[in-house]
């Protein structure tokens, strides 16, 4: 009996004693000083394998860990990576009726060079009944009056045979060609050296389909990849295709550990624990808990001065808001509703700037009640935006006029947003042919103005639009239903079947101005990205022109035209681009990087840049673990 | 004791095969589909989704993909969807935590819950027995994400205690101890919250139990023998109730699992609640039929278990 | 003892409410509930005339978001500055329905397959029991989130997938019950005589077991809601504009270290109506279990 109650007194009473300790113990912690950098993430990367990945958090923890030949500066200009530099030039076809024929054309473009020294002609040579132009830049304009002026002149170029299915024989080849030279002293983490080889594997693994990669699409149009020398990488292009030279941002991968393995065999060996040539090499991964790196002391560019970094995984916004608050991780993606309270107080330091993305309410075209301009226009005007920005995301946003956001550089400030105008809404409705109901909600032939707007659940800002949409659109006479689902549901019965009313979304964009997969005619099949079944032969005809110009100034002013058309047509509701703020603690970090001339250093606090805030991660220092001077490598 | 040991375990493995197919058919017939990659990414064509789904069978029909899934489970190869790991070292590597958070979990829950019955078996009707019966009802009605948040947000805002994950992050531990302290620190609060409905279920049932058992004749035989109140109460009443706190483990375990989903998700605890969650939200079937199959297997073996241990303790029990 | 003939005899019944007053909680939580059955479903009346009070719950005024309790809003407003009063109340209209729709469901399922189980035992028992036993082993959340997630987060599916989840702890109730009643005299003598299964389940059996099975329908309805409000919070359940409990504080819990009025109030709302229920089905057990 003695034992009994021993067990029924003693079990709780120890478990009592052992709660206590540990939170004692747990309350005299403190976080150690250590030069490591903490950051939170939301989701956990699925895979470490650059290639095959395609979310953010996986994203964002590879980009320690590899290199491209490519990426973007400070200032969002390309530089070299594991490139040097790179040569674009193009070599463009002509056939004729035979051997004969070419080499007079031959000879005509010789002295139509002596008088024109402005086309960029590096090279002339004959092949049987071709024709083979070198040229220093890229794009259509060249070739194209070339083969005009041998038209004009009677020197009849035959057109070529379609190239693949669906496409019209053309009256040319023109064929881009990258160049690159690459870095001679990189080293991939295990000591062995980066060569061309690497890049040529990469691309292979991209367009192998066991591989499955998601970034097979921006490689499609290469037509060969060649190796001349073990520093040199030569990509070829079955035409002009602009966003080419930004695919190559890709991270390598290491031929000499994937190349001979089955890729159902890469999860065991490599992707949990991948070797890259980056600033930062894997260390650790706890799942569900953390992915530890520590740095390269021999990276190209010189040792990092941080000696490791811990991504934290926190699903949840209020823990990573209390991690943060505890010092448990260094950064924290604000919520707008949050901003005021922090900007205020001077323990933090706050970096915003637009997001690459805007808000949208996208009307299915199909259904013939959004069929009519005026109707969506009508949609347009009778929604606040600007209220909604100022409620919804507190003010930091701003309105959207289309389908580019406001800081790149392809982005024209012309394009007027329409105005919240209810009266004008309602005389838009009227002159459609729907009149106000008994009840209120517009009527035309017997059908009732009257549609569901979904949204996914999840993301509360979208929700909030979908309330104050519901809400605004009732004040001009037309019944929005608001359904919510969750993410994979959306997308599976509604978005990918194109069988939905409307829908609020967003898209999260990059850099390049190629929309081609969103906005052009072709695109509307299931689980294709134009859902809403948009179709304007203008706009086709601009996105395959753009994606075939080279030339600023030119892709500025198409990017404009088609900026505006699109606005003009009113496809989607387009709502605003809200902005985004990280929170650092006051002087946590400073940034010591690499000026442009070697042995140059430059120190400044950490700063928003048009690249974003987390540019040059890998230079990061805390104040605390001052970096030592040293020479930089070339 | 053999034969009985041997119809248990027939049954079990009996109802684990129902329970594959049930949780199978299920999974596989929610609409949302299981791509790793964000959905609307304008990379991905629909070729390389149409090779995606052959590579995981998706594409044959439903019996065929069961028979195809249950032999890739068994011989290990069943890859989860969402990073084409095996499922199973994916489970496996969240077990120890699971069964760590489960097992503390079911341990404050019996013992307290054991000693509370007890005591309000013995003072039953009294006030402090009353206000005891209260607190512990309100144990019940707890909603469990409240009183997480609630938890979470004083210890954090008011003590800067770290309470995230299995481990403080970022320290340098003096000792040994001290360490292991720690992990006790993290282990112990969630395993706490999701005791607290067991603590009040456990203490209900016993005191139930054991006020009927203080009823019978043989109780009354003793108190009139001249046995102290104690010995009565632990020597006869108690071992007659044990009953109740073995089948308790049997009842706690299937909540527990599923119960932990969403303290799992706030103290952001590595465990199995978390995994099933997000394999849900991802559509990651081979993760889910997996997970099904599982948490079933263990649950059924704490059932086994308990009842083992009931027919060591009650004879009768054996005949069933 | 009384004879068990068909209803409850008087003399036992007094002895029944004497019993249940004597327990301190019972005559608390069973106003308490009355309370929250008149809110609720003057809510509902109210607002199907168009009477709002205090206001209109789906009224957002972006102006007033996120506003602590005060004189014009007593428990504050929420991040699209609806008045949380009102829409607490709402809420317990919705909590009220998913608890008594859901526990129908419930009882009804359970109710059927545990009668049917304990009367005619045999086979049938078995398989009805291992079935029962099966989905015990089920972890039941998971199979909520994943069945919502096929059928859509509707008031409705909810409802009836909670019932269908929870019936098993009344089947095997309700099988007890019938196995023991199954052996008394005059079940016997009735089926001695010839009348129908059916009509002696009906007649003789059911009422006898009707005290258990109201305790076991009460102390359901507050899993039912409490169940509601962890699918909410998941963002698995009712959905917007609708006010339910769960879904406020879902709604607010990113605002949780600055808007605690948004987690708190919905929180003890749940707390106090579970409670109370299982405060209610408790006594009424006690009480019941005292007359045998």
């Amino acid at each position: 009996m003695r034992s009994i109650r021993l067990f029924l007194y003693g079990i709780p009473a120890l478990l009592v004693v052992f709660l206590i300790a540990a939170f004692v113990n747990a309350t005299f912690l403190s976080v150690t000083k250590k030069n490591e950098m903490s950051i939170g993430t939301l989701g956990e990367p699925s895979t470490l394998n650059p290639i095959q990945q395609a979310d953010s958090a996986a994203s964002e923890v590879a980009g320690m860990m590899f290199n491209g030949l490519i990426k973007y500066s400070r200032d969002l200009e390309v530089i070299g990576d594991l490139a040097t530099d790179w040569t674009l030039s193009q070599e463009s076809t002509f056939r004729f009726q035979n051997h004969e024929e070419a080499l007079k054309s031959r000879d005509f473009i010789n002295t139509l060079l002596s008088s024109t020294p402005a086309l960029p002609v590096t090279g002339l040579e004959v092949q049987e009944d071709r024709l083979i132009v070198q040229l220093r830049q890229a794009g259509l304009h060249a070739s194209e009056q070339i083969f005009k002026t041998l038209c004009d002149l009677n020197y009849n170029p035959l057109p070529f045979p379609a190239l693949a299915k669906g496409e019209k024989p053309s009256p040319f080849l023109a064929e881009p060609i990258l160049r690159f030279h690459l870095r001679k002293d990189v080293r991939w983490h295990d000591g062995v050296p980066f060569t061309a080889a690497d890049v040529a594997f990469t691309y292979h693994a991209i367009m192998d389909e066991r591989v499955a990669s998601p970034r097979r699409s921006d490689f499609e149009l290469v037509s060969s990849l060649t190796v001349p020398s073990p520093y040199e990488v030569v990509v070829r292009y079955r035409k002009p295709f602009s966003p080419a030279l930004a695919s190559w941002m890709q991270s390598i991968l290491p031929a000499h550990l994937l190349e001979k393995v089955d890729p159902a065999k890469w999860p065991e060996i490599y992707n949990r624990h991948p070797i890259g040539t980056g600033p930062f090499k894997f260390d650790s991964w706890k799942t569900n808990e953390r992915i530890r790196l520590v740095k390269n002391p021999d990276y190209f560019l010189g040792s990092p001065w941080l000696d490791s970094i811990v991504f934290r995984v926190l699903p949840d916004p209020l823990t990573l808001q209390l991690a943060f608050q505890t010092k448990q991780v260094d950064f924290w993606g604000v919520q707008p509703w949050a901003v005021k309270g922090l900007e205020s107080d001077p323990r933090f330091e706050l970096f915003s700037a637009p997001g690459n993305m805007y808000n949208y309410i996208g009307w299915n075209l199909r259904r013939p009640m959004f069929q009519d301009l005026r109707v969506r226009q009508a949609l347009a005007q009778a929604v606040n935006v600007p209220q909604m920005i100022k409620y919804i995301i507190y003010g930091r946003g701003v309105q959207s006029n289309g389908i580019y956001t406001p800081q790149v550089w392809f982005y024209d400030p012309k394009v007027k947003p329409l105005s919240y105008d209810p009266k004008a809404s309602k005389s838009l409705l009227d002159q459609a042919g729907w009149k106000p109901g008994p009840d209120g909600i517009r009527v035309k032939d017997g059908k009732r103005l009257s549609f569901t707007l979904l949204a996914n659940n999840g993301n509360e800002v979208r929700r909030d639009i979908a309330t104050l949409v519901q809400d605004d659109l009732k004040q001009v006479g037309i019944e929005v239903k608001v359904e919510v689902y969750e993410w994979a549901v959306l997308l599976k019965r509604f978005v990918n079947k194109g069988e939905f009313d409307a829908i609020v979304l967003g898209w999260g964009l990059g850099y390049d101005f190629d929309q081609y997969a969103i906005w052009d005619s072709s695109q509307t099949h299931p689980e294709e990205l134009n859902f809403i079944g948009y179709s304007n032969p203008k706009v086709d005809r601009l996105l395959s022109d753009l994606r075939q110009e080279y030339n600023r100034p030119e892709i500025i002013r198409m990017a404009g035209e088609l900026q505006q058309t699109i606005y003009d047509d009113q496809p989607y509701l387009f709502l605003f681009v809200p902005e985004g703020t990280s929170v650092m603690w006051k002087g946590a970090y400073r940034i010591r990087r690499p000026g442009r001339n070697p042995g140059e250093w430059i120190d400044t606090p950490v700063t928003m840049t048009k690249a974003g805030w987390s540019c040059d991660m890998e230079w990061f220092y805390r104040p605390e673990y001052p970096p030592q001077a040293k020479g930089s490598k070339p | 004791m053999e034969s009985f040991i041997i119809r248990r375990l027939g049954l079990s493995l009996v109802l684990l095969f129902i329970i594959s197919i049930i949780s199978f058919f299920i999974v596989t017939l929610t609409p949302g589909s299981p791509y790793p990659w964000g959905e609307l990414n304008p990379k991905i064509s629909a070729e390389v989704k149409a090779n995606f789904r052959k590579k995981f069978h998706l594409d044959r029909p439903l019996p065929e993909q069961y028979a195809l899934t249950m032999r890739d489970l068994f011989t290990g190869n069943l890859r989860s969807i969402k990073d084409d790991r095996p499922v199973l070292s994916r489970i496996m590597e969240r077990l120890p935590a699971t069964l760590a958070l489960n097992v503390t979990s079911i341990l404050i829950s019996l013992s307290f819950g054991t000693l509370i019955g007890v005591a309000a078996a013995r003072y039953a009707g009294s006030w402090q027995e009353v206000t005891g019966s209260f607190i512990t009802f309100i144990f019940i009605a707890l909603p469990g994400f409240w009183i997480s948040y609630l938890l979470a947000t004083v210890l954090v805002s008011n003590f800067g205690v770290p309470i995230l994950g299995t481990q403080s992050y970022g320290i340098d531990f003096p000792n040994a101890t001290a360490e292991w302290l720690d992990r006790l620190w993290h282990l112990l609060v969630p395993a706490t919250v999701l005791a607290l409905g067991g603590i009040a279920a456990q203490s209900r049932y016993l005191r139930a139990t054991m006020i009927g058992t203080m009823k019978e004749d043989y109780i009354r035989t003793a108190r009139a023998k001249g046995l102290p109140e104690d010995v009565v109460l632990f020597t006869h009443a108690l071992r007659n109730s044990i009953r109740p706190i073995i089948s308790g483990i049997g009842m706690l375990l299937p909540a527990l699992i599923s119960g932990a989903v969403i303290v799992e998700n706030i103290f952001a605890y590595p465990g199995m609640g978390r995994l099933g969650y997000e394999a849900v939200l991802e559509r990651d079937y081979p993760t889910l039929v997996a997970l099904n199959f599982v948490v079933a297997a263990l649950v059924l073996l704490g059932n086994l278990i308990s009842d083992i241990l009931s027919a060591a303790v009650d004879p009768r029990v054996r005949l069933e | 003892m009384s004879t068990l003939i068909q209803g409850i005899p008087q003399s036992g019944q007094s002895r029944f409410l004497t019993r249940f007053r004597s327990n301190p909680f019972a005559i608390p939580s069973v106003l308490m509930i009355l309370i929250f059955v008149v809110i609720a479903v003057g809510t509902a009346l109210f607002s199907s005339f168009g009477h709002q009070w205090p206001c209109d719950p789906n009224l957002t005024n972006l102006e007033q978001k996120l506003l602590p309790p005060s004189s014009l809003h007593w428990l504050g407003t929420d991040n699209l500055g609806r008045d949380v009063l009102s829409r607490m109340l709402h809420g317990a209209y919705i909590s009220l329905t998913v608890g008594l729709v859901a526990v129908s469901v419930s009882l009804g399922i359970g109710v059927l397959v545990g009668a049917v189980s304990g009367y005619f035992g045999g086979m049938t028992d078995q398989i009805l029991m291992r079935t029962v036993d099966a989905l015990l082993c089920f972890p039941t959340f998971f199979l909520i989130l994943t069945v919502v997630a096929i059928l859509g987060p509707s008031l409705l599916n909810i409802v009836i997938i909670i019932g269908l989840v929870s019936w098993t702890g009344t089947a095997r109730l309700v099988r007890a019950e019938f196995l023991t009643l199954r052996e008394t005299e005059y079940v016997k003598g009735a089926r001695v005589l010839g009348q129908k299964s059916w009509k002696i389940i009906m007649q003789h059996i059911l009422p006898n077991a009707a005290a258990p099975i109201l305790v076991t329908a009460i102390l359901g309805i507050p899993d039912a809601i409490l169940s509601e409000a962890g699918l909410s919070f998941l963002g698995f359940g009712v959905q917007p504009p609708q006010a339910t409990w769960g879904n406020i504080i879902a709604d607010g819990k990113t605002y949780l270290l600055y808007a605690w009025w948004l987690n708190l109030f919905p929180g003890l709302a749940i707390l106090i109506a579970s409670l109370s229920f299982y405060l209610a089905g408790d006594a009424l057990r006690e009480a019941a279990e005292g007359r045998d």
